[in-house]
C-alpha cells in the first residue's frame, strides 16, 4: 500500500511537469491548427538552453526566465520562418514540416552539445528526501512539480484573461470570425508556439533535472503526445488532466509490471494504454467529436 | 481515357489496351532500356561503390513503397514503419537461424526464399494488428497509434526480448553461406544488388497492379472521402486493413532482404527516425505515386552519399567534422524536407511528370 501510495504521488509529481508541456502542445493545436510531432526536440532544447545558463554561473531560476526568453524568441523565429508560408496547406504537409523542424533541431541540439549525459553541477535541488507522514519524496520531484503548477497557472491565466489570450481564444474558436474584427493571426500563432516553446523548455529543464541530460529527454518530452490525446487534442483541461494520468500510468506500471516484463516497460505502457484508449473514446476525454459530412 | 500520352494516330479499342501497362512502342523501348539498366549495366559495369549505393537506394524504395501505400493511397498516416521491417528483419533471421531445417532444403537454398516470405507474411499481420484502431480512429489519432506500433514493437519487444534469444545480447549475426537463394550464396555486392533489384521490381509490379484493380480504387476513394466511400459500398474496415497488411507485406520482404546486405542485425538499425525518414522520402518524392517512392529514395540516398562527399575532404582540416557528420545529416534532412514541403509540395514525380509532358509535345508545345 505504501509502494503503491508512493509511486501514485511520484505519478502526480512528474505529471505535473507533462501537463506544462501538454498544455504547450494543445495551444498551438486550438490556435492554429497544426500538429505539432516537434515536441520533443522543443524540451530538449530548453533543457540544454537552461544547461548552459546554469553553466554560465546564473542560478537556476534565472537561468529558467532566460530560457523563457530564448523561448520566446525561437517561438517567433519558427512560426515566422517556416510555418507562416504553410497557413491553408494540408494537415500532413504540416506535420511533416514539424517532424523536418524536429529533425533540424534534434541534429542541431547534438552538433552543439554532444551526445553524453549532461547533469545539473552542483546540483539544485538538495537530495535527501523530504518525509511528508510516511511519504517520501525527493525535492527534485516536489519543486519540479510546484514550478510546472505555477507556470502552468500562469499560462492558462494569460490565455483565459488577457487580451492576447482572449484574441487566442477568438482564433481558436473561429478563424474567420477572429480575423473579420482585426485579430492579427500571424501574431497568434507566433504566441502560441512562443508558449509552446517555453513550456516544452521548463518542462525539458526539470526533466533534466530528475534524471539528467541527454537525448532520451526528447523522448519524455514525447510522452505528452499520449498525454494529449487522452484528455482530447482540444481541451486544456484534458491535457492537464493527461499529463497527470500519464505520469501516474507510468510510475505504476513501472512499480508493479516491471516484474514481469522486465526492461523499459515503463516508457511504452502510456502509449499501449493510449492506443486501447481510443479503441473506446475515439475523441480522447473531452475532444471535439467531428462530424463529417460527405 | 488512357493513363498515359499517346502519339497522334494511336487508338485503344478495348479497356484493356487502355489499362496495360506498356502501351505504346516507345514506351516498350524505354521500359526495355530501363530494365536493362538496372539488370545488366548497374551490377555489372558500375564499380561496387555504386552498386552498394543502388542497393541502398533500393531497400528504402522498398520501405517507402509501403508507406507510399499507405499515406499516398489510403490516406492512413504512418510514422511506426520501420516497426514493420524490423519485424520481417528478425523473423527472416530467426527462421533462418534457429529452425532446424532439413538438410535437402539447405542444399537447394530453400531456407532463406521461405524464410522471406514467411517474414513478409508477418509482418502484414503485425501491421494489421496496430491498423485495428483505424476501424474507429481517424487522423492525428491514427497517427499515433502507428507511433505506438514504433515504441512497443521496436524499443519494446525486439530489444528486451527477441533480441535475447540465442543469449547473443543484443545483435545477431548471420555466419556467411547462410543467406543462399539456390544455389547462389548471397554474399557480394553485386549478388545482393540482384536479389534487391528482384524483390523491387517484383514489389513495384505487385503495387501497380493492384492500384489499378478494384482494390486500388477502393483505397484510392478512402483516401478521397472515406464516408462518400461507404455509401457508395466500399467496406471501408475492410480495405483500410487490407492496406495495412498489404504495407506490412512489403515492409517484412524489405526487412528480411536487408539482413542479406548486413549479416548482422540490431534493434538500432530500425530507429523511429527510419520510419520518419520514409515518410520523408514519399513526400521530397511526391505523394500518392509510386515513382514518388522511387524518385523520394534515389534523392535521399544520392543526397547523403553526396554530403559524405563534402563532409570527408573537409574533415582532414576540422576533425570534428567527421563525428558530428550524423547530426549534420539530421539537420539537413529536416531542412530538406522543410524547403520541399514549402517550395516543391508536389514532389519530384510531379517534376518529372512535366518533364515528360514538355517533351511529349516538344518542340511544338501549342
Amino acid at each position: 500500500m505504501e509502494l503503491f501510495l508512493m509511486s501514485l504521488v511520484n505519478g502526480i509529481l512528474v505529471g505535473g511537469i507533462y501537463a506544462l508541456v501538454a498544455l504547450g502542445w494543445v495551444l498551438i493545436y486550438k490556435c492554429s491548427g497544426v500538429l505539432n510531432l516537434a515536441m520533443g526536440e522543443l524540451t530538449l532544447v530548453g533543457a540544454y538552453v537552461t544547461l548552459t545558463f546554469y553553466e554560465m554561473g546564473l542560478p537556476f531560476f534565472a537561468a529558467v526566465l532566460c530560457t523563457l526568453a530564448v523561448g520566446i524568441i525561437l517561438g517567433i523565429l519558427v512560426e515566422r520562418v517556416f510555418l507562416d508560408k504553410l497557413i491553408g496547406e494540408p494537415v500532413l504537409t504540416v506535420i511533416m514540416v514539424t517532424v523536418g523542424i524536429s529533425f533540424f533541431f534534434r541534429g542541431l541540439v547534438e552538433f552543439i552539445w554532444g551526445t553524453d549525459t549532461r547533469v545539473f553541477e552542483p546540483p539544485i535541488f538538495p537530495i535527501e528526501p523530504i518525509s511528508i507522514g510516511f511519504l517520501k519524496m525527493s525535492p527534485v520531484y516536489l519543486w519540479s512539480f510546484i514550478l510546472a503548477i505555477v507556470l502552468l497557472l500562469v499560462f492558462v491565466g494569460f490565455f483565459k484573461y488577457t487580451r492576447w489570450g482572449l484574441a487566442m481564444q477568438a482564433t481558436a474558436d473561429d478563424e474567420t470570425a477572429a480575423l473579420s474584427l482585426g485579430i492579427s493571426a500571424r501574431f497568434v500563432y507566433a504566441a502560441a508556439w512562443s508558449i509552446a516553446f517555453m513550456s516544452a523548455g521548463v518542462g525539458g529543464a526539470l526533466l533534466g533535472n530528475i534524471n539528467g541530460i541527454n537525448i532520451s529527454v526528447g523522448y519524455l518530452g514525447l510522452l505528452v503526445l499520449p498525454a494529449v490525446v487522452l484528455g482530447g487534442l482540444n481541451s486544456i483541461p484534458g491535457a492537464i488532466v493527461g499529463g497527470i494520468v500519464i505520469g501516474v500510468l507510468q510510475n505504476l506500471s513501472g512499480t508493479y509490471l516491471d516484474k514481469y516484463f522486465p526492461g523499459g516497460v515503463k516508457d511504452i505502457v502510456p502509449f499501449v494504454f493510449m492506443a486501447i484508449f481510443l479503441l473506446f473514446k475515439p475523441y480522447g476525454l473531452w475532444g471535439w467529436e467531428k462530424i463529417e459530412r460527405v | 481515357m488512357s493513363t498515359v500520352w499517346l502519339p497522334c494516330g494511336t487508338y485503344h479499342q478495348s479497356y484493356e489496351q487502355d489499362q496495360g501497362w506498356w502501351q505504346t512502342t516507345f514506351i516498350r523501348f524505354k521500359m526495355i532500356l530501363l530494365l536493362l539498366c538496372i539488370f545488366v549495366f548497374i551490377p555489372l559495369f558500375l564499380p561496387s561503390y555504386f552498386v552498394g549505393v543502388a542497393t541502398m537506394v533500393g531497400y528504402t524504395a522498398m520501405g517507402a513503397l509501403g508507406v507510399q501505400l499507405l499515406i499516398g493511397y489510403a490516406g492512413l498516416v504512418t510514422l511506426g514503419h520501420a516497426a514493420f521491417i524490423a519485424v520481417g528483419a528478425y523473423t527472416a533471421t530467426l527462421l533462418v537461424l534457429q529452425v532446424p531445417w532439413p538438410q535437402w532444403m539447405l542444399d537447394l537454398g530453400l531456407a532463406y526464399p521461405i524464410s522471406i516470405v514467411v517474414a513478409g507474411i508477418v509482418g502484414g499481420i503485425w501491421c494489421v494488428l496496430f491498423g485495428l484502431p483505424s476501424a474507429k480512429v481517424k487522423g492525428f489519432y491514427l497517427i499515433l497509434t502507428t507511433m505506438a506500433a514504433q515504441f512497443v514493437t521496436v524499443d519494446f519487444i525486439l530489444t528486451q526480448y527477441i533480441s535475447q534469444i540465442g543469449g547473443r545480447g543484443q545483435a545477431f549475426s548471420l555466419p556467411p553461406g547462410t543467406i543462399k537463394v539456390g544455389p547462389i550464396v548471397i554474399d557480394s555486392e553485386r549478388e545482393v544488388y540482384y536479389l534487391m533489384a528482384v524483390l523491387t521490381t517484383l514489389m513495384v509490379m505487385a503495387l501497380a497492379n493492384l492500384l489499378r484493380s478494384k482494390v486500388g480504387r477502393a483505397w484510392v476513394a478512402i483516401r478521397d472521402n472515406d464516408i462518400a466511400a461507404e455509401t457508395m459500398g466500399i467496406n471501408i474496415v475492410w480495405y483500410k486493413l487490407l492496406a495495412f497488411f498489404v504495407a506490412g507485406l512489403f515492409g517484412g520482404v524489405a526487412g528480411a532482404f536487408w539482413i542479406s546486405n548486413t549479416a548482422a542485425l540490431s534493434p538500432e538499425h530500425f530507429p523511429w527516425f527510419w520510419s520518419l525518414w520514409l515518410v520523408g522520402v514519399i513526400l521530397i518524392g511526391g505523394i500518392g505515386s509510386i515513382h514518388g517512392a522511387i524518385f523520394g529514395s534515389m534523392f535521399m540516398v544520392i543526397v547523403m552519399e553526396l554530403l559524405q562527399w563534402v563532409v570527408i575532404p573537409l574533415s582532414t582540416y576540422y576533425p570534428k567534422l567527421l563525428v558530428d557528420f550524423a547530426y549534420i545529416k539530421d539537420s539537413a534532412f529536416g531542412l530538406a524536407i522543410i524547403a520541399f514541403l514549402i517550395y516543391e509540395p508536389n514532389g519530384l514525380a510531379y517534376r518529372w511528370w512535366q518533364i515528360k509532358n514538355y517533351f511529349n509535345l516538344w518542340p511544338f508545345s501549342y
